[in-house]
């Protein structure tokens, strides 16, 4: 039996155990809770002794900075040379024609569309729609039922909360959180972020 | 002690308008760090006090005029900030260096203009320095130099610091529902950081509230001497207002993994301090750094009415050692934790807004207070006209 490790903290980590177990029922699962974000030893201690040949894993988190938190902890299983196949959920919809790069996750219910690309690291959450020809950018994070319309091109470390729904054809910069319930008719810029704690835009220029 | 600022001056549209005259058009205003401005072509725009500007980098120089285009009014640039040609939408007019029209779309076949005519549509041009990193501008016709309002000791500690400041800045305005003197009023308070920040800021840093013998002493003489009449003196004193650098020891050494990724400040002896920084230059800009140097935030207080104040807030790291993936993941994460305090002092400072009226009681000021009473008693002298800047 393939040997899966699904790593994660509290309540995150028992959902994806879950979500695992409907999915794969013939894996292994093997859960390793972390209490770092991607302290490197406690990898170490976490891998010691474990049968890595032919494994797999698993990373959960939340979006926490930009959701470089996840990329790290992702990061430090895969340098130990473990493959990271997406999770898509029992109830999703994913199009023959669609790629789903690693570690990423497709929840119950939500449809991706025919000819979408979603980066590693993402998450699309639960009952959230894809449309057709979108790509979505590497370490991103689709809340719940966020509608993503047609040719959508979302860079990479994008957070879109509850409640967004992208028109069809926009394109979103990396490094960008959208935050506040309601359409989003024309193009953001990288690095913007629009969320109900603030009334006006916060954007980052220069690098 | 009661303060001489009455009511009137926190709510009154005819009082704001003097203090428009009176004391933000002769004196230097913060615009816009020079990171907004580092590309040609790059521009920042600001409304101060109706008067709409635009900051633009015209080959390398920097040049502040009035965002309007000298045909029908209307304006350049129509962004907050952004690297575009200062070109006018509307008809293409385009315009150089001094602010004169360099192109004019069919000129000679529809406009016509003479030559006298043409004279006359030049931009509004205006003052612009550039002290380190930040870009200060003066709307007078015949400004005063900028080292008579903040001396020049204080523009090159400021400049020394702000040569710190990273490139990358992330930036956010706040519109608060009160008048700009609360904000330089609360700034120079230490003693409601315990009530006011107790579970956020507080924290980290005790400010102690102090009683300066020295600004007391000088509060009583100025009170005795009566009137401030001289503007070399009116100048001194206002120069004593721009004060800065370390505050108060931090309650911990600052540790963040992302500290060893920037080059922390050093102060002008050289050395790190594990110290909260502020630079309040006067009238309406503030600079922090909360964590010893490893980061900065920089507040400018845009007043726009009696009642409203636009306070445009930037927030960047020291300089980065090198490029490195999340840096734009710190920024975010430091504005938004820097956003709490911001609101606990907005929301005190809105209450006091709300309870003022035309017949309110004057405030009561304590002996720690003396900066704030000197400024008071200085900006009601202005005000009545005793000198003019």
């Amino acid at each position: 039996m393939s040997c899966k490790f699904v790593v994660g903290s509290g309540p995150a980590l028992d959902w994806a155990m879950g979500a695992w177990r409907e999915a794969a029922p013939e894996l292994e699962l093997v859960p390793l809770a972390m209490t770092s974000i991607a302290d490197a030893a406690e990898v170490e201690a976490l891998l010691a002794g474990r049968e890595l040949a032919g494994a797999t894993a698993f990373v959960t988190f939340d979006a926490l900075h930009l959701n470089f938190a996840r990329l790290e902890r992702m990061g430090a299983f895969r340098m130990h040379g473990l493959r990271m196949p997406p999770l898509v959920c029992r109830g999703a919809i994913v199009s023959d024609s669609a790629k789903i790069a690693e570690n990423s996750y497709v929840g119950p219910g939500a449809i991706v569309g025919q000819g979408c690309k979603v980066g590693y690291n993402s998450v699309i959450g639960a009952g959230a729609r894809i449309g057709h020809g979108s790509s979505i950018g590497n370490s991103c994070w689709i809340e719940d039922g966020v509608v993503v319309g047609r040719a959508v091109r979302i860079g990479a470390h994008v957070t879109l909360g509850g409640g967004v729904v992208v028109a069809n054809d926009i394109e979103i910069g990396k490094l960008c959180v959208v935050d506040k319930p309601g359409r989003v008719d024309a193009d953001i810029a990288a690095k913007t972020f629009i969320q109900s704690s603030h009334a006006n835009p916060m954007v980052i220029v220069g690098d | 002690m009661h303060t001489r600022i009455p009511p009137q001056a926190y709510i009154d549209q005819e009082w704001f308008e003097r203090e428009r005259d009176l004391l933000f058009k002769p004196l230097w205003q913060f615009i816009a760090p020079t990171t907004l401005l580092d590309k040609p072509n790059a521009f920042v725009t600001r409304t101060l006090f109706g008067m709409p500007i635009v900051v633009q980098n015209m080959k390398g120089e920097l040049r502040a005029f009035e965002n309007v285009c000298p045909h029908r009014q209307n304006p350049i640039q129509l962004q907050p900030h952004g690297v575009r040609p200062l070109f006018c939408g509307y008809h293409g007019w385009s315009f150089g260096q001094d602010g004169a029209p360099v192109n004019i779309p069919f000129e000679d076949t529809i406009y016509r203009f003479t030559p006298q005519e043409k004279e006359c549509l030049h931009l509004r041009r205006f003052a612009l320095e550039v002290v380190g990193k930040l870009v200060f501008i003066n709307l007078s016709s015949q400004p005063l130099p900028i080292e008579e309002q903040f001396g020049a000791d204080y523009l090159a500690y400021l400049a020394s610091a702000s040569e710190a400041f990273d490139s990358e800045v992330i930036m956010t305005t706040y519109d608060a529902r009160f008048n700009w003197k609360l904000v330089y009023e609360n700034l120079r308070d230490a003693n409601h950081a315990r009530y006011v920040h107790s579970r956020t800021l507080y924290q980290e840093t005790r400010f102690q509230p102090v009683i300066n013998e020295d600004n007391l002493a000088l509060l009583r003489r100025m009170e005795r001497a009566g009137d401030i009449t001289e503007r070399g003196q009116a100048l001194a004193i206002l120069r004593s207002f721009s004060t800065g650098g370390r505050d108060a020891p931090l309650e911990q050494a600052p540790v963040n993994s992302w500290h060893p990724l920037v080059e922390r400040f050093r102060d002008r002896d050289g050395e790190h301090h594990d110290e909260y920084y502020n630079w309040l230059p006067f009238p309406n800009m503030h600079i922090a750094s909360a964590n010893g140097g490893y980061s900065f935030t920089i507040e400018h207080h845009i007043p726009v009415s009696p009642g409203r104040t636009e306070m445009i807030v930037y927030y960047m790291t020291a300089k980065k050692k090198r490029p490195y993936a999340a840096s734009a993941a710190v920024l975010h994460a430091t504005m938004m934790g820097a956003d709490k305090v911001l609101r606990e002092d907005i929301d005190v400072m809105e209450d006091i807004q709300r309870t003022l009226h035309p017949a309110a009681c004057h405030a009561s000021l304590g002996e720690y207070e003396s900066e704030n009473a000197i400024i008071h008693h200085w900006y009601m002298n202005l005000m009545e006209g005793k000198f003019v800047l």
